[in-house]
């Protein structure tokens, strides 16, 4: 790697895996204060992975959960379109996602950025900033920020292919046609607690799969051994945004 | 027999390649086969007809079933012992071993133990080796042992790479023969997404080599139109070389294929397994060469190997003729076709057999199988008639032979139909084993399910599909079986000179299954376990039928009344690798744990996290952890303190919340402070503690231990839900890295990287709370002394947890600043007398007992626990956790664990024990009789080697009595 390039450890705030990404030969571009894979030595080669089955580290991007009885109001007020049932997620204008895990918790992941969707409003600070400058009165439901940029690891997986991986490590029929898109899963990946969310890319299946940061290195190993079969490949950022401004 | 005049050119064959050659080894001999070939037929192919050695008397055996459904064929490959040869597929270099040999295959040692049957009868281990008195131990033990168990394990086999996958479907159906396809085909046009097991390579079961008609055309035209309807149906998953090894609650079907075992959930099951075919019974109905019809159709269609040069076909059916036209096709000589019927009906086959010049005989049958040398080859067979069942005029008449085919009858394939609850009756008049009492959602479909004719297969085939898919329209009609059953009602002829086997695995005889009647074992389950027929690999496979025949006619009874036993999962064998699977262990590291790594930390498991014990090697173990204890006491040192549990409790009733879960008072804590927290069960014991650091008005920022927290975050929500205080309970351990840097140097050293917070001893007091900047890191402050020592706890988010590290290292190089690890920070703090829950306390831990009353705040009215430890304080008090000290040197160091005795009483045990690097003196902490307890009075630990030592009483802390330095 030429010297000079951006690393993880230029940042402060560093993915969980970035050792693996390393040792996978990551190219990094900065994002959000973190360094990001951006690809892995063979761009075109990892769009075209990406539509097989393809692993991506989002961990660096930006993503902030709510929890407790009023999070839904409180997230209305604030023009978060908030999913009416649980275990349902719903791509927001700016492009993030709100994932609602239950009545009272919500999980919104920042918008992919240079995706198609990526507006203005990052949507993940936005509501972090609401809050801690208009805490809620008296008397009201409430709901608080969970710091879920740090007790989750983010990874994408993408592709075809990513229902059959998902059977080797996951009790849960994630199949197209039994999973639809924005559908949640709060289950056992690998014998690690994981939500998983259904966000198409590119017309193709892709899941979003959020799980203890702490455990991310053993979590990607995981599911590198379980995408070996299929030829499945670590993408990069590149890939990704390939992937969702394709149509 | 040599291998040119064996191969059969094609057509037949339909599994080998013929343009791939393939070198293989057997017993150390080389032999050449095809690509496609199992070990067994390319051994057929080269004239190898004595696979293994038969269990008990050591009797040559060979091909019996070619479909892995005997122990005839079981052999060993490297590691791997009990290797079907009739499955398992050649390929280059391969070395194959035969199993249970003494000596060689041919001249097998211990072939004399066939003469000594007599003494062998069934159960006959329930009477002999044990007199005279120890004579088991001495003689007989050994001997069992050597004999036990069939191949050889090897403890240093390699690994292998095993793994699971999960599999969803609304209809599968097991078995992929014709009823099986059709089953599949309807299911898939109603909608439905059906998943088709097979356990051979290719799909069509019987229609890829049994014969249906005399001139064998229809078979090959139905396979191969269903065939391709199945592979063009979107909706339908092949699975070949599988199989569906067991029938659990609520259709959950472990399929195995390869190393990999899919657990399978269905909406609804079609059972399309099929029939196995039985052997008839008479004398050396083992001899390699006696085979079943379908394994010789096998042998010619599956694999081009022509069975033998001359055949002779023992028929209790049409079947038998429609083999004997196969083996005349395949070029076989057919010496015979002797049917055992008086009168069989007419059929096509029977006049295209005899059209070809095959001499037919009516009501006779097989009583011998004449042994080649060594009982190592068929040479002929003794022909009989029949007088009646199981009866027959010895005539004597000798036919000349190398190999014999049975067909005779079937049984269907019951296994996973019964382990569903399904129930076996016997049908007298088709004298066959029949199946009902199915669970919903489980369909039978095919010759499982008495269907035999092929027409017959496929609309049952259809119907079951239709039924499981919840198909529209008209149910499809089946229709009657237009022949008679394939099953003779009784071949079994017993020879006055014994050697009729009815179970091959376990060489019993005719004689053997009627002393155990003869004993009064009348149910099938007592017959099994005194004779042990049924025990071995096949499973009853071949011996189940002809028990219950047996049996029943000695005991007086049906055969539906002496049942049969129980069909338990697996249906074939199954590795433990397969059942293991890809082991899944889920690992913690903390955001610091590869600059642990780098520093040479010997790492400790808690939990599921990794923790350093210490820095260095362990050979030097003791002297770095006394040198990281050293530099906390006199200069400066970090700790990892990620894995502590985090809780955020945040709302209105927080500190209501807190009060009623710990032991302590909350209300009143200042924001900006830390207050300790004591956790009890309902029972008052102890089981959690930490701290809570009030952040602002409505919240605490909680700390839990390390193996507590997800079982206390549990138990908050848990009881929050009865409570329905205004709280909101978030489980942030991960969220948050942390390390406590300690030492008398430790506020310079922190002040160098902190922002916003004033270290000042007055501005940040002992147990004070801040937030601010540390290294450019939102950071949280705590300053608490677990270890006893001037030191800060900087909290901060894990994803920056490794920066933050390295600044701190960076930050306190200058003053020396050292990683210290989890054993270090035990002796710290065991020299400040604090206590570790689960080390220091145990299942009956009340605060009392461990001195910790001081916790437990009087006035509130409610916490857990708190009605239990005011009862159990009404009791008399048993024991009490006391600090104790050895002086001078120790040979023995006492353990923890270690019982305190008083007198030959014990009182209680060492809880934690180290030799202090700050005090050079033993000291630890004990439970000991409450009498004993009072500082200077002397007690008494009994050591590992069983020798007592004694030890005072002190008081606590052991160091720095009056927490000076941690509040410098």
């Amino acid at each position: 790697m030429a010297t000079g390039a951006p690393q993880p450890t230029d940042h402060l705030r560093r993915s969980f895996v970035y050792r693996e990404l390393l040792s996978a030969g990551a190219h990094f571009e900065g994002e959000g204060g973190a360094a990001i894979a951006t690809h892995f030595g063979d761009p075109a080669g990892e769009e075209a992975a990406a539509r097989r089955l393809g692993l991506a580290d989002l961990s660096p991007l930006a993503r902030v959960g709510f929890k407790g009885a009023g999070t839904a109001e409180w997230l209305a007020k604030q023009k978060v379109a908030v999913p009416p049932e649980s275990n349902q997620a719903v791509t927001q204008d700016g492009g993030a996602l709100a994932a609602r895990l239950a009545p009272g918790e919500v999980l919104i992941l920042g918008a992919i950025p240079g995706g198609a969707l990526a507006g203005e409003d990052d949507l993940p600070a936005r509501l972090a900033a609401a809050w801690a400058k208009a805490p809620i009165p008296p008397k009201t439901p409430r709901g608080f920020p969970v710091p879920r940029a740090d007790t989750h690891a983010w990874f994408l997986l993408t592709g075809a292919d990513s229902p059959a991986m998902f059977a080797k490590v996951c009790g849960v029929d994630l199949r197209p046609a039994k999973f639809a898109p924005g559908c949640i899963a709060q289950t056992s990946i690998a014998r690690l607690n994981g939500t998983v969310i259904r966000d198409d890319k590119g017309r193709l299946p892709a899941y979003h799969l959020l799980a203890d940061s702490a455990s991310a290195a053993y979590l990607w190993g995981c599911l590198r051994d379980a995408m070996t079969e299929f030829g499945g490949a670590p993408i990069g950022l590149q890939a990704v945004r390939a992937l969702v401004n394709s149509t | 027999m040599s291998a040119e005049t064996l191969r059969l050119p094609a057509p037949s064959g339909a599994l080998v390649d013929r343009s791939k050659r393939v070198a293989f080894t057997f017993e150390g001999r080389g032999y050449e086969g095809f690509a496609g070939d199992t070990i067994a037929s390319a051994l057929a192919a080269n004239g190898v007809r004595v696979l293994s050695r038969s269990f008990k008397y050591h009797r040559p055996r060979g091909i019996l079933t070619m479909a892995g459904q005997d122990a005839n064929t079981l052999v060993q490959i490297g590691a791997e012992p009990n290797v079907l040869a009739d499955r398992a597929p050649i390929s280059d270099g391969l070395a194959v071993v035969p199993q249970n040999v003494s000596g060689s295959l041919e001249r097998d040692r211990a072939a004399f133990m066939g003469r000594l049957g007599r003494f062998m009868p069934a159960g006959f281990y329930y009477r002999a080796f044990y007199r005279p008195r120890g004579i088991w131990q001495r003689f007989w033990e050994p001997i069992v042992r050597r004999s036990a168990g069939l191949g050889r394990v090897d403890t240093n086999a390699p690994h292998g790479y095993f793994d699971k996958a999960y599999g969803f479907y609304d209809v599968a159906v097991i078995g992929g023969g014709p009823a099986g396809l059709s089953a599949a085909l309807s299911a898939a046009q109603s909608g439905a997404e059906v998943l088709l097991v097979e356990e051979f390579p290719i799909l069509g079961g019987a229609l890829t080599y049994a014969r249906f008609d005399a001139a064998g055309e229809q078979a090959a035209a139905q396979c191969t139109e269903l065939v391709a309807a199945v592979e063009a149906a979107p909706n339908i998953t092949v699975m070949t070389n599988a199989v569906c090894n067991g029938w659990f609650a609520d259709n959950w079907l472990p399929v195995i294929r390869g190393n990999r075992l899919h657990k399978v959930r269905a909406g609804e099951v079609v059972l399309a397994a099929g029939a196995l075919e039985q052997p008839a019974i008479f004398r050396n109905n083992d001899l390699p060469g006696v085979m079943m019809g379908s394994a010789a159709q096998r042998l010619i269609r599956l694999y081009g190997v022509r069975p033998g040069r001359s055949a002779l076909v023992l028929a209790g059916n049409n079947h038998g003729y429609l083999v004997a036209l196969d083996l005349l096709d395949a070029g076989v000589e057919i010496a015979a076709v002797i049917d055992q019927r008086q009168a069989p009906p007419p059929d096509p086959a029977i006049d295209e057999v005899i059209a070809r010049g095959v001499r037919v005989l009516s009501g006779h049958t097989v009583s011998q199988a004449v042994a080649g040398p060594g009982k190592r080859s068929t040479v002929g067979a003794v022909i009989d008639s029949i007088v009646g069942p199981g009866e027959v005029a010895r005539q004597g008449e000798r036919v000349a032979c190398d190999t014999i085919a049975m067909c005779v009858g079937y049984t269907p394939t019951y296994q996973l139909a019964l382990q569903a609850g399904g129930r076996l009756g016997y049908d007298d008049a088709a004298a066959m084993f029949s199946i009902d009492g199915l669970p919903e959602h489980l369909h039978l479909a095919g010759s499982v399910n008495g269907r035999h004719d092929l027409e017959a297969v496929l609309a049952d085939g259809r119907r079951a599909g239709w039924r499981a898919a919840g198909g529209a329209g008209a149910e499809p009609s089946v229709p009657a079986e237009t022949g008679e059953s394939p099953n003779f009602p009784w071949p079994i002829y017993p020879h006055p000179k014994g050697k009729d086997f009815v179970d091959f695995d376990e060489d019993l005889q005719v004689r053997d299954i009627l002393s155990s009647a003869a004993e009064g074992y009348s149910e099938l389950e007592l017959v099994k376990r005194f004779s042990t027929v049924g025990m071995g690999p096949s499973q009853g496979r071949h011996s189940a039928l002809s028990t219950a025949r047996l049996i029943a006619k000695a005991s007086g009874r049906t055969v539906a009344q002496t049942g049969v036993t129980t069909a338990r999962p697996p249906f074939t064998g199954e590795k433990l690798g397969v059942l293991a699977g890809r082991a899944f262990n889920p690992e913690r590291y903390t955001a610091m744990h590869h600059r642990h790594l780098e520093a040479g930390a010997k790492m400790m498991p808690a939990g599921l996290w990794w923790r350093p014990a210490y820095y260095g090697a362990p050979a030097q173990r003791e002297a770095c952890i006394r040198e990281e204890a050293l530099a906390v006491r006199n200069g400066l040192a970090l700790v990892d303190v990620s894995t502590l549990g985090g809780l955020e409790v945040r709302g209105p009733d927080a500190a209501e919340f807190l009060e009623r879960m710990y032991t302590f008072a909350y209300k009143k804590q200042p924001i900006g402070r830390a207050r300790y927290v004591l956790m009890t069960n309902e029972a008052g014991t102890i089981i959690d503690d930490g701290v809570a650091c009030r952040l602002g008005p409505e919240h605490f920022y909680v700390t839990a231990t390390t193996g507590g927290v997800d079982r206390i975050y549990l138990s908050m929500l848990w009881w929050n839900a009865r409570w329905r205080l205004d709280v909101d309970v978030a489980n942030v351990t991960a969220a948050y890295a942390g390390v406590n840097i300690a030492g008398p140097r430790s506020r310079d050293a922190l002040a160098a990287v902190t922002e916003g917070v004033d270290l000042g001893a007055e501005a940040f007091p002992y147990m004070g709370v801040r937030e601010g900047l540390c290294a450019g890191i939102p950071a949280r402050f705590i300053r608490v002394g677990f270890v006893g020592e001037l030191g800060y706890e900087v909290h901060v988010p894990a994803s920056q947890g490794e920066a933050l590290w390295d600044a701190m290292m960076d930050a306190g190089a200058a003053q020396g600043i050292r990683p210290f690890g989890v054993e270090a920070q035990r002796v710290l703090r065991l020299e400040k007398g604090h206590i570790i829950i689960g080390q220091d306390t145990d299942a009956m831990s009340h605060p009392h007992e461990v001195d910790m009353a001081w916790a437990i705040a009087k006035k509130k009215p409610f916490f857990v626990g708190g009605r239990s430890i005011e009862l159990r304080l009404r009791q008399p008090t048993t024991r009490k956790l006391a600090g104790f000290a050895i002086e001078g040197p120790v040979g023995e160091m006492p353990g923890e664990s270690n019982l305190v005795l008083r007198g030959n009483t014990i009182a209680g045990f060492v809880t934690s024990v180290v030799r202090s690097p700050n005090l050079e003196k033993v000291i630890g902490l004990a439970y000991v009789h409450p009498d004993d307890a009072e500082v200077g009075k002397p007690i008494e630990i009994k050591l590992d080697s069983g020798r007592k030592l004694g030890a005072e009483v002190v008081p606590l802390p052991f160091y720095d009595p009056d927490n000076q330095r941690q509040e410098m």
